[in-house]
């Protein structure tokens, strides 16, 4: 037995150096784009890959300040967390009504909420944004937010769906579901129930909301969120690496640090749909 | 199914009527007016200046008015603006390319005629701007065009003489044998995105063809497979057979990996631009500019021209959208970019060749920038510029199949005159 | 789409203790329409009728300035006749068959981990970054890394073996391509899967091994099936990911280019719509890939629905 157990601790050592070089890898970029951001405009089309010799925070300052990124940081916030928790309120009331609740129609809903998450968002493009203008919703936070739950809901029901429908059933056998008490049930277990599934979604929506650039792009034109303020820094034919560099290591921070401090929470936290098989 | 449809069609009254309700009600009748401008530029550091005088000079000019510019990324700008005229709704004032991005969207702009006749003659490059019938839709801000420039010091050390350019192509192929001799690269090139490609044909042109050629070119009666335009696809393909390039040139972006290495001095030639970027400004701020040099690509075959002309024309303007409330004010707006002072600023600073020539261009210093200035009376057409989209992005996938060896030129000029027969069909 | 429902309809296992306490209680079922109500009213208002209206635009010139006219199939018929389009159809087909090495190469890595290969916390935590950084990061990165004269070729050089302009060739630019795609989000599939990884139950691999399993053996037989619900939904992840959300690469990388070898329909509809102005031709090509992907949709549809217990 102890001989097996060595040989594969063994086996385990050896697979590991291609696997840290592929975290080498996945570290790298990091590395670049804050090593470019460092350098001044000219110091970085001279030599782009070495390390740099007299650091600059001049881009930083710049993207912040002169490029208004720190303006559009509080939209990105406001519409990412907004969008997120309307996300998940919406997703987790349909979930548990097409998961745990009978009623005609159920099998259509779902399909039709299914059939639009295949829907590019290229696709719908134009009837898209005349539908936000006719509503009035063109050039508002909210206006966003509600874009955002429409564009990431399908995928959101799904998954909640999926989850509700393999909880065990003895959780509510217990609870006498009756109309009059069906928002105290969702409240009171499916909510706390869901908590890994809606973990997941917190995070992968989190992440589409915040580095979205199109959707952002045509319904907030007055104001800009963080990626909007990035992609704009690539110009027609300039790209300034430093000042792109900079600005990108300015909006991955904040989910770079949640997700390091967090990490252990998210991996236990999520335990996508079908635990049980 | 049936559920569906049901749910569908009345979604889709649903919708409609919302839109229509909201649409009758909003009516703006505010006092205080805010013109929105977009554009891929306003956001450049080198136009802050510029920008920043425009609005001020106008927002005095106009009291109770807010001039503000939104800059979109330009990889989503023609998305963007696309779904805005759909929707009629949007920017006032809007930034279009000179040629056929302008053209193929005069439908969405205001007539000018009327409205420019006091500037007309102090800006150059409407042609640029015009629709079927002259009538101009943008005001043209900048001259753009295309222009060799070289590196004085590696033309040094492989024997040339740096004073003595290039006249005819025979010239220009010693000078990149010498080049090559002493294994430098004769010329810098990006074509990821068909870029090199398209200023290729467009330098090789200029002195190849006579304006009725250019004309018919525009017209679609000149076609690919024309004589004069087949030898340049042909040049295209020698000169790499010559080894005139790196190798690379389909994997490396002409903006800015290809100026870039000429700016470290990797190769000896580049066709670079007037304004904007990738021009004399910015090339003598890492050679020199005792160190930068600059001439007309000759033709590959014999010039209609007894000088060579450089090829040139109206680069980018603004026009103002048929939905904007505030027709008047937009027109006003659009003109003053073209303002004089406004101008000056735009070209000392960021070094693009305005269109108004009343701007003082006699202070500037650097050599390249002299001979530039001193050729814009009389320039030679700007071919890629009036052809039609749909065949200039057949041309940046053919010019790199050609280079690859996955097609022919003949095979290439075929499918573009087919392309270029749909394109202008319409 | 009905038809594909009845299999999973006779599958469906036990139904919860509320469909069995008052499957038809209309009290329950007017909650229940509210309940779902708001997310029915964003996808069909958002969603579905910008679909049908783009439907109709398919059948006409439009070009976004003058009023629409009706031209039947011609937009389509169009198409079908556009080498561009077929070529981008061929991509896609070139893309999707690739799809069990997305999956399989962070499920491997994931198990590994899981399995506490030495270093795995650390892993764990890196493999995540590159799906944070935006596209044009890391196009930009890779550019520089995969041109004729970037490090990825001086590397090769030095192990003795030729240059490759890996980009700028027909043959290896949409295979670079992918891999960067697959390089920059192998990172969110690894957590899904890791997630999945942590609900298998120890006592079931301890007993495999008591019995003398191999490592391997364990993984195919006990492991991999254990968590087959989790990989299904995994692979609709990447798949409608694959579909919708390589643009930003393909900008930055390669243009589409050399030639048509890396345009994919998504690709084209942007150049179509933008570029070209052609919105009426741009949502004939967006039908068509919508269609394409309802077809992918049908099989999946049947795996969610099954996983929905639905």
């Amino acid at each position: 037995m102890a001989e097996v157990k060595t040989r594969e601790k063994r086996i385990l050592w050896v697979i590991s150096v291609p696997m840290a070089l592929l975290a080498l890898s996945a570290v790298y970029p990091v590395f670049f784009a804050i090593n470019a951001a460092l350098k001044t405009r000219k110091g970085y089309v001279l030599d782009r890959f070495g390390l740099t010799t007299d650091p600059t925070f001049v881009n930083f300052s710049q993207a912040w300040n002169e490029s208004r990124l720190s303006e559009y940081f509080t939209n990105s916030v406001v519409v990412t967390v907004g969008a997120v928790l309307v996300l998940l309120v919406v997703a987790s009331m349909a979930g548990f009504a097409l998961a745990i609740l009978r009623f005609r129609g159920r099998k259509i809903i779902f399909i039709t909420i299914l059939v639009s998450l295949m829907i590019p968002v290229q696709v719908v493009l134009v009837p898209f944004y005349r539908t936000m203008i006719g509503l009035n919703l063109i050039d508002s936070r909210p206006g966003l937010i509600i874009a955002y739950t429409a564009f990431f809901l399908p995928f959101s029901v799904y998954l909640m769906t999926a989850f509700y429908a393999r909880l065990p059933r003895e959780l509510f056998e217990a609870a006498q579901i009756d109309g009059a008490n069906l928002l105290r049930v969702w409240w009171h277990i499916m909510l706390p129930m869901g908590k890994p599934a809606l973990v997941t979604l917190g995070i992968l929506n989190t992440l589409y909301c915040w580095n979205d650039v199109l959707i952002s792009l045509l319904v907030l034109q007055d104001q800009r969120t963080l990626m909007v303020g990035i992609a704009a820094l690539r110009g027609e034919y300039t790209t300034n690496v430093p000042l792109l560099a900079a600005g990108i290591c300015l909006a991955a921070a904040p989910i770079v640090i949640i997700y390091v401090i967090f990490q252990r929470q998210i991996v236990n936290g999520i335990a996508v749909g079908a635990v049980k098989g | 199914m049936k559920t569906m449809n049901r749910v569908l069609r009345s979604g889709t009254i649903l919708a409609g009527a919302i839109t229509a309700t909201l649409g009758a009600m909003s009516i703006a009748a505010a006092e205080d007016v805010t013109l929105t401008v977009w554009d891929w530029k306003s956001g450049d550091p080198t136009t802050t200046a510029y920008y920043d005088k425009v609005k001020a000079d106008f927002e005095a000019a106009h009291p109770g008015t807010t001039v503000k510019f939104v800059m979109q990324p330009h990889d989503q700008y023609y998305t963007l603006l696309g779904t805005a005229i759909a929707a009629s709704k949007g920017p006032d004032v809007v930034l279009v390319h000179g040629g056929s991005q302008a053209k193929e969207r005069i439908a969405a702009l205001t007539n000018l005629s009327d409205k420019v006749a006091d500037i007309k003659a102090r800006v150059a490059g409407w042609d640029e701007f015009a629709g079927p019938d002259g009538s101009p839709y943008a005001v043209p801000i900048s001259i753009q065009g295309l222009a060799v420039y070289y590196n004085k010091e590696l033309y040094k050390k492989a024997g040339l003489d740096p004073e003595k350019t290039p006249k005819t192509w025979a010239e220009l192929k010693e000078v990149c044998e010498k080049l090559k001799a002493t294994e430098i690269t004769c010329f810098a090139l990006g074509n990821k995105e068909g870029y090199g490609a398209d200023f290729f044909y467009s330098s090789a042109a200029a002195n190849a063809l006579t304006p009725e050629q250019q004309a018919a070119w525009t017209a679609g009666d000149l076609k690919w497979s024309s004589p004069e335009i087949k030898a340049i696809v042909q040049a295209w393909v020698d000169t790499q057979k010559d080894g005139w390039y790196a190798e690379g040139a389909n994997s490396t972006a002409k903006f800015m990996d290809e100026y870039q290495s000429f700016e470290r001095s990797e190769n000896a030639n580049t066709i670079g631009l007037l304004s904007d970027v990738a021009h004399w400004k910015e090339f003598d701020e890492f050679l020199e500019p005792q160190n930068v040099g600059v001439y007309v690509m000759p033709p590959v075959t014999a010039s209609v021209n007894q000088t060579l002309k450089m090829p040139l024309a109206g680069g980018i303007g603004y026009g103002v959208t048929k939905f904007s409330p505030h027709q008047d004010l937009a027109i006003a707006l659009a003109k003053s970019f073209a303002d004089t002072p406004a101008m000056q600023i735009f070209f000392e600073a960021a070094g693009a060749v305005p269109s108004d020539t009343a701007v003082d261009t006699s202070k500037v210093e650097s050599p390249s920038a002299k001979v530039v200035l001193g050729s814009l009376s009389n320039g030679a057409g700007l071919l890629h510029n009036n052809t039609s989209t749909a065949e200039t992005e057949e041309w940046h996938r053919q010019s790199q199949m050609l280079f690859t060896g996955e097609t022919t030129v003949d095979k290439a000029v075929a499918r573009l005159d087919e392309v270029q027969a749909q394109a202008k069909k319409k | 789409m009905t038809e594909t429902l009845p299999a999973t309809a006779t599958k469906r296992r036990k139904a919860t203790a509320a469909a069995h306490a008052d499957p038809g209680s209309r009290s329950v079922e007017r909650f229940a329409y509210l309940f779902v109500l708001p997310a029915l009213a964003l996808v069909v208002v958002f969603r579905i009728v910008p679909l049908i209206w783009g439907l109709g635009y398919s059948f006409t010139d439009y070009d976004g300035m003058s009023a629409p006219r009706f031209v039947g199939l011609d937009n389509y018929i169009g198409i079908a006749h556009d080498p561009v389009f077929l070529d981008s159809l061929i991509n896609m087909l070139i893309l999707l068959a690739t799809l069990p090495i997305w999956i399989g190469l962070p499920l491997v890595l994931a198990i590994l981990i899981h399995q506490g290969v030495p270093g795995g916390k650390l892993y764990r935590a890196v493999y995540f970054f590159p799906a944070v950084l935006s596209s044009v990061i890391v196009g930009a990165i890779f550019n520089v890394l995969l041109r004729y004269d970037g490090s990825f070729n001086l590397f090769l050089k030095a192990l003795g073996f030729s240059a490759v302009d890996w980009l700028g060739n027909s043959s290896t630019a949409l295979a670079s391509l992918i891999a960067v795609q697959l390089w920059s989000t192998f990172g969110m599939s690894l957590l899904i899967f890791l997630a999945g990884l942590s609900t298998v139950p120890s006592d079931m691999l301890e007993a495999a091994k008591l019995d003398g399993a191999k490592l391997t053996q364990t993984w195919w037989y006990i492991v991999i099936p254990s968590i087959r619900p989790i990989i299904e939904f995994a692979a609709v992840v990447t798949t409608i990911g694959m579909l919708t959300s390589m643009f930003g690469l393909i900008y930055v990388l390669t243009a589409g280019g050399p030639g048509t070898s890396t345009i994919l329909p998504e690709f084209l509809i942007w150049l179509e719509q933008g570029k070209m102005n052609r919105p009426g031709y741009a949502s004939a090509i967006s039908m068509v890939l919508f269609l394409m992907m309802a077809g992918l949709a049908a099989i999946q549809i049947r795996i969610m629905s099954r996983n929905a217990d639905i």
